[in-house]
Parts: C-alpha cells; sequence; structure tokens
C-alpha cells in the first residue's frame, strides 16, 4: 500500500505519458481490500475518457489514504462545494422530515457529494428515484460506495439501482465478496463494470449458486474457464436462468442441433431465449437450409453459420431463411401449438391408450378413422 | 443419444451360460452386420429433395416447410344437417365459405368489399415467387387485370350447394371436430379444403350421372353427393376395406333416404375394368388416382408408399395412374367431363399421366379429348390458394405455410367423341 508521499496528481501524469505501463505498474501492486467506515470516504475520480487505463488508475488512487479529503484533488473537472449547499439541505429535511438514520443526515449527504453525485441525483436517491427503489439507508450507502470503488460513475450507479433494487440491500462486505468471486472467475476490469451496468441481477447471486452455475458450465457441458469467462461477459444473464433451464438449452444446441463449444461461445447463443433458439432452427431446418450433423459430423449440404442466424431476424429472414416475415410468424404459431400438444400427449400417456373414433376427418391412406393431430 | 460421459465401460467378462450371468454384465460379442434403417418419411423427404428441389427451384424451401408442418383443414358443410347454425357458428369463430365468396365476386366483381379481408392481401408475400417468375408487375395491377377477367369471360360454372369454410390466410386456428346433431348426423366434415376444388371443377349439373372411380376415404364422394345434383352416383374403390370405410362416412353424413342402392351404389372392383363395365355411360367422372401422397409420406410411418417393400408398387404408379384415366375415358359419354386429380406434386404423376392418356386414347380408342382451361377457376380461388403459375396442363396447389392447402393437382378432360 502506497503511503502518502506520492501524490496523485504527479503519479496520474507520469501514468498518462507512459500509457501502457500503467498495466505494469498494476502487476506491480496488489489492490488492498477497502474497508469502509462512516467517517473516511475513499475519493473516487469522475470518469472521463479510456476505459481500462483510468479504471485501473482509479483502483490505484482509491487505495490511497492521505490524510484529509481535501488534499486529494484527482482530476475533478470543475470543485464541487465541499458542504451541500443551504437549499439542498432545506429540501432534503422537508422530505423526510429528520427522522434519524435517514438521508437527509447531513454527513450522508456530504459523503454522497464526496462519492461524485451531483444535488439532483442526491435528491433522487433520497426520496426513492421510482416507485421501485426504497429511499437511501445507511446500509445503501455501503452498496453505493463499493459501486462507486468498481468503478462505475454516479449515473449508471443510479441506472443499476433503477435496475435492480434489491442491491442496495446488500451488504457492502458482501458485495465487495461477489465483486472479488467474479473476477476471480476473470471477468477483467473494464468488462466487469460492463457486466454489472448491463446486468446488476448478477451481484445478487450468492457465491455459492454462482458457483454452481459455473460449476455446471464447466464440469456437465465441458467448457473450457476461458470459454465460461466469455459466456459471463457476453451474456451475464445465463448464470441467473434456472440450472434446468441452461441444461435444456445446452442438449438442445449440443445435441439437436450439433454444434460445438467454440461456436456456442463465439455466437453468443447464450443470449437468446431457448425459445427463439428452437423456432429458428426447426424453421431453417425444414427449410432444408440446416441440416443436424449425423454421428460423423458430416452433413449433406453447408450449413449457415449459428453467427448468422442467430442475429437481427431481418438479416436472418432476408438472407439466411429466404422466406417472408409472415412466413415465420405462422410457423412460430405452429410450432408453439406442436410443442404443447406433445407435451399434452406426453402426459397423456401414461393415463389412457384408449383410440377415439372420431369420425368425420380424413387422413390419406391410413385406415383408421382417428382424429390425426 | 450421443453422451459426453465416455460409454466404454470395462465389461466383467464371467464364464458361464448367459442366463446365469445377471444382465449387467453380459458382453455383448455380436455387433451389427447392416446399416440402420432410415425411416421410410426420411426415404420420402429425401427422394423429394432431389425431385422437386429440381423441379420447383427457389420455391421448394417454402413448399417443403409447408408439407412438413401441420397443415390445414376446411370444413364441408353437411347441408342434410342443420346447417345454417352451424354456418353462423363458424363465422363467428372467424371462418369463411371461400367458395360462397368466390361466387359472390363474379356477381358483383367490383365490390371485393364483401369478403372481409378486403381483397388486398394477394400478396403471396414469398420472395421466392418474385425471383423465380422474374417480371415485376406490381400485385395491384395483377387484381385489377384478373377482376376485369372475370367480368369480361363467362365466370366458371361450379357446382352447386357446395359449402367448405375456412380460416383466413394466416390464420392457424383449428376446427373442433364435429358433432352430431338431433338427427344422428355429423355437422361437418373435416378435410383438406384443396380437395374440394376438383369436385367444383368437375361442374356436376342436376340430372348427371357421376362416376367416382377410387373414391376412399371418401372427402370427394361425400362433396359429390352434397352438390344435390347426382341423379345417380357410383362410388368404387379397389380395396374392400376403404370402401368400408366409405361406407361408415356415408352413414354418419347422409340420411338413409338420400343413399339408397339405386342413388348411391357403392363397389369394390378394380377400377382398370370400367372401361369395359360400363362404357359410354356417365355425364361426369372422378379419377382421383392412388398417388405418392406427399403430404401422407412424410409425416407418417404407417402404410407409407417410400418403404423399401413397396418401392415396385411405387415405381409402377404412374403406370396404374394412366390405366385408371383412360378407364374413366372410356366410361364417360361423348361431351362427358373427366377430372383427373392427384394430392401430389411429382411431374410424373400429373402432367405426364394425362399425357400419355390423351395419347393412348387418340391413337387406340379414336377418341378425342379436349383439355380445358382451369385458369378461370384459379383465378377465383387466388385468395385462399397458392396456386403454381405456368403449369402446362391442368393446375396445381401448392401448399403455402400462410395457406397450408395441398398439394393438390387437377385437369380437367372433355372427351369430344
Amino acid at each position: 500500500m502506497l503511503q502518502g508521499g506520492l501524490c496523485c496528481q504527479a503519479y496520474r501524469r507520469s501514468m498518462r505519458s507512459r500509457g501502457k505501463q500503467v498495466l505494469r505498474w498494476a502487476s506491480l501492486f496488489r489492490i488492498q481490500r477497502l474497508s469502509f467506515s462512516e467517517s473516511r470516504h475513499p475519493l473516487v475520480l469522475r470518469k472521463c475518457g479510456q476505459e481500462p487505463q483510468q479504471a485501473l488508475q482509479r483502483q490505484l488512487c482509491s487505495s490511497l489514504r492521505s490524510g484529509p479529503q481535501q488534499d486529494l484533488a484527482c482530476s475533478r473537472d470543475k470543485d464541487r462545494p465541499e458542504t451541500p449547499s443551504q437549499e439542498l439541505q432545506d429540501k432534503l429535511k422537508l422530505l423526510s422530515g429528520g427522522t434519524p438514520g435517514s438521508c437527509a443526515h447531513e454527513e450522508t449527504i456530504r459523503s454522497l457529494m464526496d462519492l461524485g453525485f451531483t444535488e439532483d441525483q442526491v435528491i433522487q436517491l433520497c426520496e426513492g428515484a421510482s416507485s421501485q427503489t426504497p429511499p437511501l439507508s445507511t446500509q445503501g450507502l455501503s452498496t453505493l460506495s463499493t459501486l462507486t470503488t468498481l468503478g462505475l460513475n454516479p449515473s449508471s450507479i443510479l441506472r443499476v439501482l433503477e435496475k435492480c433494487p434489491e442491491l442496495s440491500r446488500i451488504n457492502g462486505n458482501q458485495l465487495q465478496q461477489r465483486i472479488d468471486s467474479l473476477r476471480k472467475l476473470g471477468l477483467l476490469e473494464g468488462s466487469l463494470q460492463r457486466v454489472v451496468s448491463h446486468c446488476p441481477h448478477i451481484l445478487t447471486l450468492t457465491p455459492k449458486r454462482l458457483g454452481t452455475a459455473v460449476r455446471f458450465l464447466r464440469e456437465e457441458c465441458q467448457f473450457t474457464g476461458q470459454q465460461v469467462t466469455e459466456i459471463l461477459r457476453s451474456a451475464p444473464a445465463t448464470l441467473l436462468e434456472e440450472n434446468r433451464q441452461l441444461q435444456y438449452k445446452f442438449q438442445y444446441a449440443y445435441f439437436r442441433m450439433g454444434i460445438q463449444h467454440t461456436d456456442m461461445v463465439k455466437s453468443g447463443l447464450f443470449r437468446v431465449p431457448l425459445e427463439e433458439i428452437r423456432a429458428r432452427h426447426v424453421f431453417l431446418e425444414r427449410l432444408g437450409v440446416y441440416e443436424t450433423p449425423d454421428k460423423k459430423g458430416q452433413t449433406r449440404i453447408i450449413n449457415p453459420k449459428l453467427k448468422d442466424f442467430l442475429g437481427a431476424s431481418e438479416d436472418f429472414l432476408t438472407k439466411v431463411a429466404r422466406a417472408s416475415p409472415d412466413e415465420f410468424e405462422v410457423f412460430r404459431k405452429l410450432l408453439t401449438r406442436e410443442l404443447e400438444e406433445e407435451k399434452e400427449g406426453q402426459e397423456e400417456n401414461s393415463d389412457s391408450e384408449e383410440e377415439e373414433a372420431e369420425e368425420g376427418y380424413e387422413s390419406e391412406d391410413s385406415e383408421q378413422t382417428e382424429y390425426r393431430k | 443419444m450421443a453422451a459426453l460421459v465416455d460409454t466404454r465401460r470395462v465389461l466383467l467378462k464371467l464364464k458361464g451360460f448367459p442366463q446365469l450371468i445377471p444382465r449387467r454384465y453380459r458382453v455383448k460379442k455380436k455387433w451389427a452386420a447392416t446399416l440402420p434403417r432410415i425411416t421410410s418419411t426420411k426415404l420420402a423427404l429425401q427422394n423429394f429433395d432431389v425431385n422437386y428441389g429440381t423441379q420447383f427451384g427457389e420455391r421448394w424451401p417454402s413448399i417443403r416447410i409447408s408439407l412438413l408442418s401441420e397443415q390445414k383443414y376446411g370444413a364441408l358443410i353437411n347441408n342434410f344437417s342443420s346447417a345454417q347454425e352451424l354456418m353462423k357458428g363458424l363465422e363467428l369463430q372467424g371462418a369463411r365459405d371461400f367458395v360462397y365468396e368466390a361466387r359472390a365476386r363474379t356477381w358483383s366483381p367490383g365490390s371485393v368489399g364483401g369478403k372481409p379481408r378486403g381483397g388486398e392481401e394477394l400478396v403471396w408475400s414469398s420472395s421466392l415467387a418474385a425471383g423465380q417468375s422474374g417480371s415485376e408487375v406490381p400485385l395491384s395491377s395483377q387484381v385489377g387485370e384478373g377482376m376485369e377477367m372475370a367480368a369480361a369471360t363467362e365466370p366458371p360454372s361450379l357446382s352447386p350447394n357446395i359449402k367448405c369454410f375456412t380460416f383466413p390466410k394466416g390464420d392457424v386456428t383449428g376446427f373442433s371436430p364435429a358433432r352430431l346433431d338431433g338427427s344422428g348426423l355429423l355437422g361437418y366434415y373435416l378435410l383438406d379444403a384443396a380437395s374440394v376444388l376438383p369436385v367444383l371443377a368437375l361442374d356436376v349439373q342436376p340430372g348427371h350421372t357421376v362416376l367416382d372411380l377410387c373414391a376412399a376415404p371418401g372427402g370427394k364422394t361425400l362433396a359429390l353427393i352434397q352438390t344435390q345434383a347426382c341423379w345417380r352416383l357410383a362410388a368404387n374403390d379397389s380395396s374392400v376395406s376403404r370402401t368400408g370405410r366409405l361406407r361408415r362416412i356415408l352413414q354418419s353424413y347422409i340420411p338413409r333416404e338420400h343413399s339408397t342402392e339405386d342413388r348411391v351404389r357403392i363397389t369394390s372392383f378394380d377400377g382398370r375394368r370400367w372401361g369395359e363395365l360400363e362404357s359410354n355411360t356417365f355425364d361426369r367422372v372422378l379419377v382421383d388416382v392412388p398417388c405418392t401422397t406427399d403430404r401422407h409420406s412424410l409425416l407418417e410411418e404407417e402404410n407409407n408408399i417410400f418403404t423399401r417393400s413397396r418401392s415396385k408398387e411405387r415405381q409402377t404408379l404412374p403406370l396404374l395412374q394412366s390405366q385408371l384415366l383412360l378407364a374413366g375415358i372410356k366410361a364417360a359419354l361423348p361431351g362427358g367431363v373427366v377430372l383427373y386429380s392427384t394430392c401430389t406434386l411429382s411431374q410424373l404423376q400429373n402432367e405426364c399421366v394425362v399425357d400419355r392418356a390423351v395419347q393412348v386414347a387418340h391413337e387406340e380408342l379414336g377418341v378425342t379429348v379436349h383439355i380445358e382451361d382451369l385458369s378461370p377457376l384459379t383465378q377465383l380461388f387466388r385468395d385462399t390458394f397458392n396456386f403454381a403459375q405456368g403449369m402446362r396442363l391442368g393446375e396445381l396447389v401448392l401448399p403455402h405455410l400462410t395457406s397450408n392447402f395441398g398439394p393438390t393437382y387437377f385437369c380437367k378432360l372433355r372427351r369430344v367423341n
């Protein structure tokens, strides 16, 4: 841990001039886990420009513990007021009625502003931005600091909280643990922030659940570590899915479509819901455009690449399937009906084997007058 | 299923009689020496991919997917049952009588608004078709021409009293099974709506004697009886069991007084003999020949004509079909109409058979047969069905996902002498 001897600004200047050497510096220093206390809040730089570099810098700078907060003047674009303005305080006091432990506490406001929130954002946080987000509590404050340490800027933090209000209820320490476990899985700095901002629900998973999901992908589905990281990066929502759903999707892709692991990862298969994959695959198969490879992995025709047909629907229809949107719509309805009937058929199979001789139904060559599905 | 787990296990070889060794320890010594059997549906699909792929080119994928998906049904109304309420009920569900609507358009060609869909929906919105024809004629102008044509030329004469309900294009609702009414008859018969077209084209007028040469399973025969214009109807099928089925269907739909022996005669002779049995007798002859029934062959394993044991039968089908058609021509009166229909897309079973029968009739029997143009009829029904363009002989209903009827081929022949 660096001592206060090194001034942050000078440090930054040297970083900027050396460009990529930042990464080397990062490997030299171990980033300490931050401990939170109400009185001292680590400063975070406002996000500007190149992300990964800045992110690392932020990590390094935030681990600095120099004396009073005023000394650290790290890339502030404009001078932020140290104390919250009087109007802001009054407004908040009005809102919460001055109840203890509520947001209107001056120190809370100050710490929020130090974290980088503007006045409007502070108000938003305190009164609860939407009906879903509850007003900020002290626990929420620690969550906010963790998220700030992670490198998210205030507006993205607000968005994240809007998307996933449960986050504010999680303890700061727990949150940090979860972030660390995500890091251990291989999510590097830039991707980690992106993943959290796109899918904040991933932080609601306990490490145990995360571990089960990852273990499933590694052992059952036989993905390599790198592939698992890639899946996490491109489709974090996969981890939130139930194990059974995930397994079904994987098995459908592997056995029924005959796709190998590398293609699955490269094409972003896990981003697309199973119904869509199935609809498109069966559509192409029945058109004769796609053929499941046989035991030896050979096909009689050249299959279209998975990337192409999991893409946007216009591309899919015009380039790969070469069919009209009406046909695909009708086909989707027919397919859902077929699948429902199959499911019913499987359930009824155990019940009775009676054939209902429905009169008045023509089927070409069959001798039976059975209702043909 | 290919398993992720390595399936090679070390099996214990225990000595002794196989019966004494528990099943889990037995070693498999004999492995299959023959290739796995390919199902007949798969064989059919391979056959079609090769043949129809070349025959239809760019249009084949669209047809292929329609054949493999669930077909669309039409409900043929039983006129002998309480038809009016039934029709109202079906209309509430959203179905429409396409025969009635097509006729309504011939009476007043200007007013297309009578149809619920407004008539603009003529885009068989498949870029495949456009690519195939190559011409960029906007479809709206084609509609205009079609309407004018219908008004200018005589509207085609169709068999009367046939009512068949279908759901609109793109609607995949299914009909519920027909229910018995008060008099013990079923309300409607569910069939492929394209099967009604040959009966309409046959143009049965009151007082005609009609022969149905391959009547079973009975959909078209039922439609013929619904016209209530057949003075005498002879329904025949070579298979006894299928004739039995035909009888049962007629029992469920037709009251006894209308299906007495003198009105409807059901027989089980070989259709090819009809030329000798009853030549020059019938005003109208319907020859709905046995064919490879494309849709059925792709989906049903049972009774599939593409099984290897039936390959000889399948290869001699065109010969059988032309013999049946010839018999039909012989059985028809001079001036009578013979309608040939199949439910396959194959040219070998459609145009080639008609060509051959006409040729043989001319050369060996001295009978001239004139092939009538059915394009007015296809113009009438082009909103409901997807007809193939550029057919040299006869008309072909192609399956399309939005209107999954067919495949049905029909060709109208008139015996001149």
